[in-house]
C-alpha cells in the first residue's frame, strides 16, 4: 500500500478552494508522553495532571511542538516528497487541546502562484476540538514541482 | 482599595521589559541542542504524528527527491536547538523524590527572562516560521538571538502577566541559517483555573 505521503502532487493538480483530506489525532496520556519523548518538551503541563492544573489549566495538553508536528502531518500528506515548507504563520494557540479530546488538522488552499519550475501554494490550516478552532487559522506555504519533476 | 486601582502596580512591573522592546537579549552565541539530526530522533519524532513520508526515513528516497540524506521534519529543526536536560560532570536535576517535583534546571523555560516580575506560569501563544531549506542527518542546529520585538502586560483568565514576542534565527554547525522564528509566550502568575487559553 502507497502512504498518502509518499504520493507526490504536481502544481497542475492544485485547485485553489480545495480542501485538504483532514487529519485526526485522538489525545490520550499516552500519546502525550509519546510525543514529549519524541520532541523533547517534557514541561509537565504536557503529560501531569496535577501540574498542569496547578498552573491555571484544566487538564494537561498538548505542546507547541506537537501541535506544530499535527500541522506539517496534513501538509505532508498533501505536497508529497519532493514539496518543501516555506513558512508557517499565524500559528496561534487560541485553547487547550486537552487530554481526552481529538483534534482534526483541516486545510484549505488558499492561493497558487508559479514561480519558474515551481509553484508557490498558500495553504490555510487550523485545528479544531469539538467544532472550536483551538490553532490557528494560520498559513503554510508550501512549494510543489510544476509536473511532477523533483525539486 | 478596588482592583482597578492595585492595576498599575502590577503593571508598572513590567515596564522595564516593555521599554527594552527591540533590544537582542543574547549575546549572539550559537546556543547548539542536546542531538544532532539522525534517523533515530527523526523517526521518534513523527511516531506520535503517524508521518510516513519516506524522505524521512529513507536516504535513498530523499536523494530521489532531491535531498542530500535523510530529511528532519520542519517543525523538528527548532526540537534540534534544544539543549541537553544534563552533561556528563554537572549536579543532578532530580532533586527530589517528590511525585510532581521538577528538574533543578530545563531547557525549556523562561529562566532567563532579564527583566520584569518573576513568574511561575510560561507557554507558548503563538509560533511563525520562515524555513530557508529543511535539515538533513548529521548536521547539527542551535539557536541565535534573542530579540524582543513586543512586551503588553495583561490580566487573562490564567492569571496576570504579559504577552511578549521574541525572535531568534536557527542556524547549523557549519554557520547556515536555515529558520527564522518569532515566538509568542505569555508569562504569568496563575489566579484561577479556566479552560481558555489566553
Amino acid at each position: 500500500m502507497t502512504h498518502l505521503a509518499s504520493r507526490q502532487r504536481s502544481f497542475s493538480d492544485v485547485v485553489v478552494g480545495e480542501d485538504l483530506p483532514s487529519v485526526e489525532f485522538p489525545l490520550t496520556v499516552y500519546r502525550l508522553v509519546v510525543a514529549a519523548g519524541g520532541n523533547r518538551d517534557f514541561n509537565s503541563i504536557h503529560h501531569n495532571t496535577a501540574y498542569a492544573q496547578a498552573t491555571g489549566a484544566p487538564e494537561m495538553y498538548a505542546s507547541t511542538f506537537f501541535l506544530m508536528g499535527m500541522w506539517e502531518r496534513l501538509v505532508r500528506d498533501y505536497i508529497g516528497p519532493a514539496g518543501t515548507i516555506q513558512s508557517i504563520r499565524d500559528f496561534r494557540m487560541r485553547k487547550f487541546n486537552l487530554v481526552g479530546s481529538t483534534v482534526q488538522v483541516r486545510g484549505r488552499v488558499r492561493d497558487a502562484r508559479l514561480d519558474g519550475d515551481r509553484g508557490i501554494v498558500t495553504l490555510e490550516v487550523e485545528s479544531v476540538v469539538d467544532g472550536q478552532v483551538t490553532v490557528g487559522p494560520g498559513t503554510v506555504e508550501v512549494t510543489l514541482p510544476a509536473a511532477g519533476a523533483a525539486r | 482599595m478596588s482592583e482597578d486601582l492595585k492595576a498599575p502596580d502590577w503593571k508598572a512591573e513590567w515596564q522595564p521589559l516593555a521599554e527594552a522592546v527591540g533590544r537582542d537579549f543574547s549575546d549572539r552565541t550559537v546556543v547548539f541542542g542536546a542531538d544532532a539530526v539522525e534517523p533515530g530522533t527523526i523517526r521518534r519524532y513523527l511516531e506520535p504524528l503517524e508521518i510516513g513520508c519516506p524522505i524521512h526515513y529513507d536516504a535513498e528516497a530523499a536523494r530521489a527527491a532531491g535531498y542530500p540524506d535523510i530529511v528532519a521534519p520542519y517543525t523538528a529543526t527548532m526540537v534540534y536547538s534544544v539543549a541537553p536536560m544534563w552533561r556528563p560532570g554537572e549536579p543532578t536535576v532530580y532533586e527530589s523524590a517528590g511525585r510532581d517535583a521538577q528538574l533543578a534546571r530545563s531547557p525549556i523555560n523562561n529562566d532567563d527572562m532579564p527583566l520584569g516580575p518573576k513568574t511561575t506560569g510560561f507557554f507558548a501563544t503563538d509560533i511563525s516560521m520562515e524555513f530557508l531549506r529543511p535539515v538533513t542527518v548529521g548536521e547539527r542546529v542551535g539557536r541565535r538571538g534573542q530579540r524582543l520585538l513586543s512586551c503588553t502586560p495583561k490580566q487573562t483568565s490564567m492569571g496576570r502577566g504579559a504577552f511578549m514576542t521574541w525572535e531568534s534565527e536557527l542556524v547549523t554547525d557549519r554557520g547556515e541559517v536555515v529558520a527564522r522564528v518569532r515566538t509568542g509566550t505569555y508569562a504569568y502568575n496563575p489566579v484561577q483555573s479556566e479552560e481558555e487559553q489566553p
